[in-house]
Formats: C-alpha cells, structure tokens, sequence
C-alpha cells in the first residue's frame, strides 16, 4: 500500500519535472513581457515533432532527435519572436492573450496540416527499466529528474550571474527604466523566449519515449497544464514555478490512481481556480522574482 | 461607438428603412438565392451570433475578455437536449431553459471570477471550459459522456391545438433566423438602455463609475450572466441543428471563434458582430475550407487584430452607419 | 438651544500601507454648507484620508458618519448613490472615448433609477428620465463653459476642459458634499477663476458642502470657511484660513522641518 502511493509520488515527480521544465520558460517569459503565452505548450509539441520526424523520416539516433527536434523549435520561435513577440512589449495584457492564443491556433494546426491528425508512435529513447532502491524506474525517467535538476540550478545561476540574466532581472523590474538606461527591452524579450521556447521543446522530446504518441493537439494541454502551475507559483518566480509543477504533478498522480484517470488532466485546472479565489496572485510571491 | 454621437452635419436623405427593407428581403429570400450548403452556412452564422451577441456585451461594451462562452454554449446544448431526448419538451421550452439554467450557472461562477482582474479572469475562464468538458465527459449517467447525446429530435412546437415540427434545412433556417433577430434586438435594447451607458462606462473607466454611483460589481455580474444566456440560447439552437451534443461542444476552439467575430466585426457595436459572424464563420464555412486552415486563418485573424486592425471592421461599419443616416 | 449635527463626522481615521502610516488617527467635522480646506504637505496623507473616507480604500480603523448615519464601510458606489458624497481624483479621469454629454449622463443615471432594473428599461418612463438628465447636463455644460465641445469625446479635451468635465459630473446628482482632490491643479488662471466661480455658485444656490484639497493657498485662503492641515498623516492644526498661513507650526511642515 505506502509502497503504490510511493511510487505514484515519484512518477508525480517525474510528471513534475516534464511540467515544471516547460513552465519555467512560460514564467520567464511573463517575468519580461507581463504577458502568458498561451502558445507555450505549441513548442513542446513543436520539439516531439521535430524529434519524431528526426527519427522516422530521417532515420536517426534519439540522441540526434533530441538536438533536432530542439533546433526546429528554436527556428520557429525566433520568427515568432521576431514577428510577434517583440510587438507586445507594453502592450496591454489582452493583446498578449489574443496574440498568443492565435500563435497557438496557426502552429497547432499547421502542424496538423502537415503532418496529419492522428496519432503517431515514437520509437527511440532509453526505455528500459533499472532498479534503485527497490523500484523499478525506466531509464528515461531518471534522465528527466536529472535534466531538470540541471535546468534548474543552471537557471538560477544564469539569472544570477549572466548579463542576459541581469538584463531579465531588470526589464522584469521595471520596462521604462530600462529603456532609460539603454538596455535593448525587446531583444531581452526576445532572447527569453527563445530560451523558453527551448526549454519546452527539451521537455518534450525527453517525454516523448515515455508518452510514446505524438499528435498535433499535445502542445495545447501542456498550455492548460503549465497555466495553472506558474500562477500558483506566483508569474515570474522561477522557484515557486518548480515547487508548483513538482505539487501539480504528485496530485495528478495520486487523483489518477485513487480517483480515476479520467479526472487527472482536470486537478491543474480546478486547483488553479481554488487558489486563485483564495490568493489571486498565486501562492509564492505577488511580484516576479527571478 | 455607438454611444458617442457624431457631429450633426448637413443631413443627406436617411436610408435607414429603405436598407432595412432590402436586408429583410435578402435575409427571406436567402434560401431560394443560395444553394442549400449556402443555407447551411448562414444557420451556422447565425448560431455562432447568439454567443457573440453576449460576448460583445462582455468585450466590447463591459470591457471584459472572457474565454466562458464555449461553457456556456455546452452547458446550454446539453440542457437543450438532455430535455429534448429525455422528456421530449417542446423547442420553445428547451430553449428558455437553456438560457435559463446557463444564465444560473453564470452567477456561481461569475461571483468568483469577476473579483480577477486581467490575465486571471481570462484564465479562469478558460478553466470553466476545461473543466465543462471534463464534467460532460465524466458525468456519465447524465450525459452519457463521450457517446454523448444523439437523436434529439427536430425542433418541435405545441401552440394551443396547433403542434408541429421544424423540418429541412430551409424551415430551420427561418427558425434561427426568427431567434437571431430576436437576440440583435434583445443585444441593441440592452446597450441603447441606461445600462448599457453603464457598462461602457465601466469599460472606460471602472473606478470613476464607481465614484458616481455605479454599483459596478452588480453590473459586471448581470452582464456576465447575460452573455451566459445569449451562449446558451445559441448552445440550445446547435444542438438541435445538429441532432447530437458531444463533450467537444465544450471547445475553447469555439470560444477563440466568438471573440474573432466580436473584435472583428468591432466591438462594441450590435451590427459590427452582426457583420462579424456572417464574415467569419458564415464565409468560412460557405468556402469549405478544411478545419486546420480555417484555424490557421483565424489565428492569423487573431494577429493582424491585435497589432494592426485594432477596431476590426467598426470605422468601416460606423462609416457605412453614417451615410444611411444621412450624416456627411 | 442645541448644536446641529455636522453633515460629516470622521472620528479617530487610521490607515497604513504595509510600514508607512498615511493616516493617523484623524478626527474632522464638515459643518452644513461649509467650504472646508484640506492641505498639508506632499505624502502627507490626504488623498488617502479621502479614500478612507469614501469607501475607495477601506481605513484600518475609525468612523465615519454622515448625516447621522454610520457609513463606514459602505463601497464607494453606495456612498456616492445613498448618501450622496461625491469625490473626485487627484489624477484626472473621464470616461475618455464618450462625448462630453454623455460623461455627464452617466453621472447622473443611478441617482435618476430607482434600482438597477429600472436602468435596463427603454420605454417611455426611462426616456423622459434620460431626457430629464441630458437637459441638466446641457445646463451645467453651459454653465462649465464647454458648450462648443460637448459632442466631443472628452479624450481629446485638454487637461483643464477635463477637470471641469469632472467636476460637472459631480453636479448632476444633486450631492450633498463634495471632496475635492486637487481641482486647480495643473490648470491656467483663467479656468481656476472658473472653477472657483462654479465652486461657490454651487454653494449658495445648491447647498452643497466642500472638502477641498488644494496646494494653491490663495485659491484656500479665499473660498474656505475653514482649514484642516494634515501632516505625516496626522491633523496638525485647523482653524480659519488666515490664521492657519500665520501658523508656525504649519510653515515648518512645509518647508519639511
Ligand atoms: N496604495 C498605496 N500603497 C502604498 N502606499 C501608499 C498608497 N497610497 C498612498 N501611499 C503612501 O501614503 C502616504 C500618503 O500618500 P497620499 O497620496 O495620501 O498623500 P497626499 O497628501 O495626497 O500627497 P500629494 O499632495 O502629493 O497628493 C505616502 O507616503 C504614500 O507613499
Ligand atoms: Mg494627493
């Protein structure tokens, strides 16, 4: 019994870290554009498909698929950087919504109308399982924990110590100041979004061999997925975003073994709305903290 | 906006009952005009008006962006044919309750939502899409879940002795044609009455109509329960044009679809979503386009809305208004 | 013989902002058709002394009580709608993209309604209601001197045109008492004449009552019965105007002793 919801707790965790991985990236982003993009879960959709086509159209190794898959995405959302992102620096926040749900329509369909809209299997990865201390855990779900543990610490150091880190503190501190003293706000913009277009690209084609299909609405649920975590961990603070993503992902687990698989893609969504009756400005911090 | 009067100019002559006129006749003569996929099209159009209708009264005069609509367009579809397959109720019945039992569910829901501001409320009410879905989904003993409701029967009236059913696609065009304008007027009535002068008001500013006396809170709530009925009226006439109601009624897809013809057509005025949902999903669906390309161009709708057609079509219909009014 | 009530009553006010006291225990009447001052220097408090007062900010602690009645907590809306206090911002605001005569409409809408039902109507009752309304607002248009711009949307009017806009609005509903933030800030001389002018018109022949926030001590020392000065959130001194300009205490608050 403690041993089942034990090991539910670290596939929520593994679950977490997919989360919490794409998240940080839709955090930063707010963090410097005060903007959600409603499109982010596009680019881990966008990631698994360029990991899916490396592998079965091109014939490559995962390994390659991976560096594929996040290089497409990189591509795709410097174009949309460049075309739309910009644009919404000091924009109202309803611009950003609308501008970024229509992002979200035109590359979720694109890639519907290229590639079709059914079910894809993906092949690749290390699938195998190994034990560790009793449980048996595929090898692909350590290297999620590992590479989100390294996300992480990378990023704090990054913010920390980094010019663009610097630079992201600062726009996210305040826009017109920084323009005062001549830091170039939409190139920040820009370069946080790739980066966090990146990062969910990565989340994805680590996922990939877990989830096995790969279909052109995926993107669209990790959006309502990541939502609700990086306004429960307060928009902009990249630490909270990881406790969030790691309470969101333990929680659909366990609902999806005690209550039913059914209600799990609905605990973000209605724990989202609790907490934003309870505390409307998320749950770790009222201001983005890098 | 068409609160603000224009200036007075020379007056030319005013065309408005001739132009009336000649719309009531297209809108008749429609069906014998077009062929029946044409007909077909304009049903959808005009279905897709209904909750438009009520999200302009949330976006384009109230000032609110919400993403509920699709909600409330399910939860009136499966209020419609839950009672229409189960206790085979006459149309009118059903369609009062649709709006009815969505404009309840829209004070629970509004109540908390509405204390959001911004980015929130948009978010919370995403989530009351999702999570219609996954009740209509999950809730199987009412809803039959994914099967979801099929056979609702045609649309059928008791009117004293007199009881018959809407059939073919042509009779069914005049129904949602009748319910159509009845909805523009109920919309116009709402924005021409002091309450609508209110809602505008909150718009531009919500903390000065409070200081003047304007129970703001009351008024966002009753407006958000009206958008509810307008998308449940219109979730009451697509389920019985389709004849079945599945959990993917509850779409954001459709949501993104009635704010396109709302800030498209101008928000903010009547005739702009009028105009707007003939444009947008009348067109679209009369040019067959397949669905993945028609979202791609509602995207790129979405994009050139927000960065460069900011007003969408209303300067164009305000400048149209003005010369059938006679104004220079 | 007895003493008539004050028409505003704010006993013991108090209000922070996380470490900053802005208002501190202050205590201040309005008499009946009084024109009172309020000033002090900048972040002394006094626009967050009139959002306490007003139900835009709720005060930690204190009364307030108009005409008799207890209204402490009532929301903004209420207070301007029952018991008829209106106020204005120090920040100018208009409803920007309606003309000048509908700003003034809508001031007076929900004090012409009986219920909020009542403002959904279109028949003839809410008509002549409207009717009634827009010919008030035409005359104190009139009287604002705005006449030739009041088809224009109040956006595009300059900050002074907007002030007057403003306090306009404030006329339509008949109010028992108004507070003023700053209404001559920002303006040329001639419409701070005008302001003054409607400001003491609107005393002698409508009756109403003044709380009035004002740098400009000219402006003070000639319309106002009475002067309250606040300072760091506290009530310094108050008393009649030209005492208050003599008072030590009050020149080194602003001088910033
Ligand atoms: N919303 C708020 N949050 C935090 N602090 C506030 C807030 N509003 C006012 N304060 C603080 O309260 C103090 C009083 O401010 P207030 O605006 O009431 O002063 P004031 O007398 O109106 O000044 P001025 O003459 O410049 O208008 C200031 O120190 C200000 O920083
Ligand atoms: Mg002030």
């Amino acid at each position: 019994m403690l041993s089942t919801v034990l090991e539910q707790v670290v596939n929520g965790i593994v679950t977490g870290s997919v989360y919490a991985i794409v998240a940080v990236g839709m955090t930063m982003i707010f963090g410097v554009l005060r903007a959600i993009n409603f499109a982010h879960g596009e680019y881990y959709m966008l990631g698994t498909f360029g990991a899916w086509f490396a592998v079965d159209y091109l014939g490559l190794s995962y390994e390659a698929s991976i560096v594929v898959g996040i290089l497409a995405t990189i591509v795709v959302a410097y174009v949309v950087g460049q075309l739309v992102m910009r644009r919404m620096v000091g924009a109202p926040a309803e611009s950003g919504v609308l501008a970024t749900l229509g992002i979200a329509l035109i590359l979720q369909n694109a890639v519907i109308f290229v590639f079709g809209g059914g079910y894809k299997f993906f092949s690749g990865g290390y699938i195998e399982p190994i034990s560790i201390l009793g449980f048996s855990l595929a090898q692909q779900r350590i290297l999620i924990l590992v590479v989100c543990l390294v996300v992480f610490v990378g990023l704090e150091l990054m913010v920390t110590y980094s010019r663009l880190g610097m630079a992201m503190r600062a726009v996210s501190q305040n826009v017109e100041c920084c323009e005062v003293v001549g830091i170039d706000v939409p190139q920040v913009v820009l370069r946080t979004f790739i980066l966090g277009a990146a990062l969910a690209a990565l989340s994805g084609v680590l996922t990939a061999p877990v989830n096995v299909s790969v279909y052109g609405g995926m993107g669209e649920l990790i959006t309502f997925k990541t939502l609700p975590i990086i306004i429960m961990g307060g928009l902009g603070n990249v630490r909270g975003t990881f406790f969030a993503a790691m309470i969101l992902g333990i929680a659909e687990s366990l609902v999806a073994t005690y209550v039913g698989l059914q209600f799990r893609d609905t605990v973000g969504f209605a724990t989202l709305i609790l907490v934003l009756m309870w505390r409307p400005y998320g749950l770790f911090s009222t201001q983005a903290r890098f | 906006m068409s609160l603000t009067e224009t200036v007075q100019q020379a007056r030319r002559r005013d065309l408005r009952i001739p132009l009336a006129a000649v719309l009531v006749v297209i809108a008749l003569a429609a069906p014998y005009i077009g062929s029946r996929y044409v007909t077909h099209s304009l049903i959808i159009a005009l279905i897709f008006m209904l909750p438009a209708h009520g999200l302009n009264l949330l976006v384009g005069y109230t000032g609110l962006l919400s993403l509920a609509q699709a909600a409330f367009f399910g939860i009136g579809a499966y209020t419609a044919g839950l009672l229409a397959v189960t206790y085979g109720t006459p149309f009118y019945v059903n369609l009062i309750a649709a709006g009815v039992v969505s404009g309840a569910i829209a004070l629970p829901l509004g109540i908390p939502a509405l204390r959001l501001r911004s980015t929130s409320f948009v978010m919370c009410t995403l989530g009351f899409v999702i999570i219609g879905q996954a009740i209509s989904k999950n809730w199987v003993s009412l809803t039959r879940g994914d099967m979801g409701l099929s056979g609702i029967p045609k649309p059928y009236f008791e009117l004293g002795p007199l009881s018959f059913s809407v059939s073919g696609t042509t009779n069914f065009y005049y129904l949602a044609l009748a319910i159509g304008a009845l909805a523009t007027f109920a919309a116009w009535a709402i924005v021409r009455s002091p309450a609508g002068r209110n809602m505008v008001a909150i718009r531009e500013n919500e903390t000065l109509a409070e200081s003047l006396g304007v129970p703001t809170w009351h008024y966002k709530l009753i407006v958000f329960m009206l958008s509810a009925v307008f998308a449940g009226i219109g979730g009451c006439l697509y389920a019985y044009y389709l004849t079945v109601v599945s959990p993917l009624t509850f779409q954001m897809y459709y949501s993104t679809t009635m704010l396109i013809i709302v800030l498209g057509g101008g928000a903010g005025m009547i005739s702009g979503t009028v105009f707007g949902s003939l444009l947008f999903v009348g067109l679209t669906e009369a040019l067959r386009i397949t669905p993945e390309l028609r979202m791609i161009a509602y995207g790129f709708c979405l994009l050139v809305l927000v960065f460069w057609f900011k007003k969408g079509f209303a300067p164009l219909i305000n400048r149209f208004w003005n010369v059938i009014g006679g104004v220079k | 013989m007895t003493v008539p009530l004050p028409l505003l009553e704010i006993k013991n006010l108090t209000k922070s902002y996380g470490a900053v006291k802005a208002v501190a225990d202050v205590s201040i009447h309005i008499d009946r058709g009084e024109i009172a001052g309020l000033i002090g220097p900048n972040g002394s408090g006094k626009s967050t002394f009139f959002d306490c007062s007003t139900g835009l900010a709720r005060p930690d602690a204190g009364t307030v009580i108009l005409d008799g009645q207890d209204i402490t907590g009532w929301s903004l809306n209420r207070i301007a709608r029952e018991g008829r206090m209106l106020r204005s911002f120090q920040k100018t605001v208009t409803f920007k993209a309606l003309d000048v005569e509908e700003n003034l409409i809508i001031a007076g809408q929900m004090f012409t309604f009986p219920s909020i039902a009542a403002t959904f109507g279109l028949g003839k009752r809410s008509r002549s209601r409207i009717d009634g309304l827009r010919e008030r607002a035409r005359e104190l248009i009139k009287m604002a001197g705005l006449w030739d711009v009041r088809h224009q949307p109040a956006g595009n009017l300059s900050g002074g045109q907007q002030k007057l806009i403003q306090f306009a609005s404030m006329l339509m509903p008949e109010p028992k008492l108004i507070l003023l933030d700053e209404p001559m800030a920002g303006i040329n001389p001639k419409i701070i004449e005008r302001v003054v002018d409607t400001i003491l018109y609107a005393n002698r022949s409508l009756g109403v009552s003044f709380l009035v926030i004002e740098h400009n001590i000219d402006v003070v020392t000639s319309i106002c019965q009475r002067v309250i000065v606040l300072d760091q959130g506290a009530k310094l001194v108050e008393g009649l105007p030209h005492d208050i300009v003599q008072d030590q205490r009050v020149r080194e608050a602003y001088l910033g002793g």
